[in-house]
């Protein structure tokens, strides 16, 4: 998945590249290149500290200990652990899937289950460092702020609204 | 961005410290893990970065403001909806790209159902959620989900005006 967002990318910069030739020349060209590299340059220290927290994370936080919290409770209980789980729990989808996918095979209720990917979604504190570093504090604060209800609030709501229907959401399970 | 760089490197110089009283490697573990994932994503990292540059120096803001300024109200945080569910990869790539959307002078409101959008409901990760969790998971979960953006978007707009 990443060679193909890659290539995207590539052909995204290209076409971007190309309509800075045909607007001003190679000229342009190289001052596209130029900026891009200064802001890059810009955010070297947010960058690194941000990737060494990320790493931090990582190690500290396994598998085992978000999965034995994800077990553990039911209910209220089990949204508020789940969201806990879903924002130290580092690493990308396909990190977070593999577990949420056991999870739901092993009969962990549907609201624990969408409260742990929202919570990973938009809570997630191993991302929150580079979402700062790149967009700033204060557009940072404004943005978890607006989201902070999100995900014990759908996870409530997918309990109340399809947690009946659980059984047959595992059985439309690939795996 | 001073402020972002000291709690940052707070952050990380607190969590260092935490990993090493653990006596057990992990903070040599942790900030070699950081720098293995650092070196991965650089190639994307450069390609981002190219791609900022690029639309720094087209300056669309007359484009920008249009579609997703402060006063594109509702149709700029519907918009942002449906550019963040198509934008791709991760953090490190889609966070410059929205970045530099925010610069040309897209609105707080437009901004925030951009990241929410794209963070909830990004098509490149359902693709991986369809095939760990089955349809049935995933309907449920974007279905819930497609207000989230929509939601916090709104809610900046009408405190912040924008």
């Amino acid at each position: 998945m990443r060679d193909r967002t890659t290539l995207f990318l590539i052909g995204v910069a290209l076409a971007l590249a190309g309509l800075a030739w045909w607007q001003g020349g190679p000229a342009l060209v190289v001052a596209g290149l130029v900026d891009g590299g200064k802001t890059l340059l810009g955010v070297v220290p947010l960058l690194v500290a941000a990737f060494a927290i990320a790493g931090l994370i990582q190690t500290l936080v396994t598998r085992d200990l978000v999965t034995r919290w994800l077990g553990a409770g039911t209910g209220w209980r089990g949204i508020a652990l789940a969201c806990l789980g879903g924002a130290l729990i580092p690493g990308g989808p396909y990190v977070y899937y593999p577990i949420t996918a056991a999870l739901l095979q092993a009969g962990a209720g549907l609201g624990v289950l969408v409260a742990f990917v929202t919570a990973k979604n938009l809570w997630s504190l191993s991302r929150l460092p580079l979402e700062m570093a790149i967009l700033g504090p204060r557009l940072t604060l404004i943005r978890f702020g607006a989201t902070l209800l999100l995900p014990p609030l759908l996870g409530l709501l997918a309990e109340l609204l399809f947690g009946r229907f659980s059984e047959r959401i595992r059985e439309a399970m690939p795996i | 961005m001073i402020v972002a760089t000291i709690t940052l490197i707070a952050l990380a110089a607190a969590l260092w410290l935490y990993a090493w009283r653990r006596n057990d490697g992990s903070h040599r573990r942790g900030l070699q893990q950081g720098w293995q994932t650092l070196r991965r994503t650089m190639p994307l990292l450069l390609v981002a970065f190219a791609i900022v540059g690029y639309i720094n120096v087209l300056s669309p803001q007359e484009l920008v403001q249009a579609w997703l300024g402060p006063k594109s109200g509702w149709t700029g945080i519907l918009l942002a909806e449906g550019v963040g569910l198509l934008l791709p990869g991760g953090p490190y790539v889609v966070f410059p790209l929205i970045a530099v959307l925010y610069q040309s002078g897209a609105g707080l409101g437009p901004t925030v159902t951009l990241v929410t959008s794209w963070a909830t409901l990004a098509l490149i990760s359902v693709s991986f959620e369809l095939s760990f969790m089955g349809w049935r998971f995933s309907a449920v979960r974007w279905g819930l989900g497609v207000l989230a953006p929509l939601t916090a978007g709104g809610v900046v707009h009408l405190l912040f005006g924008g």
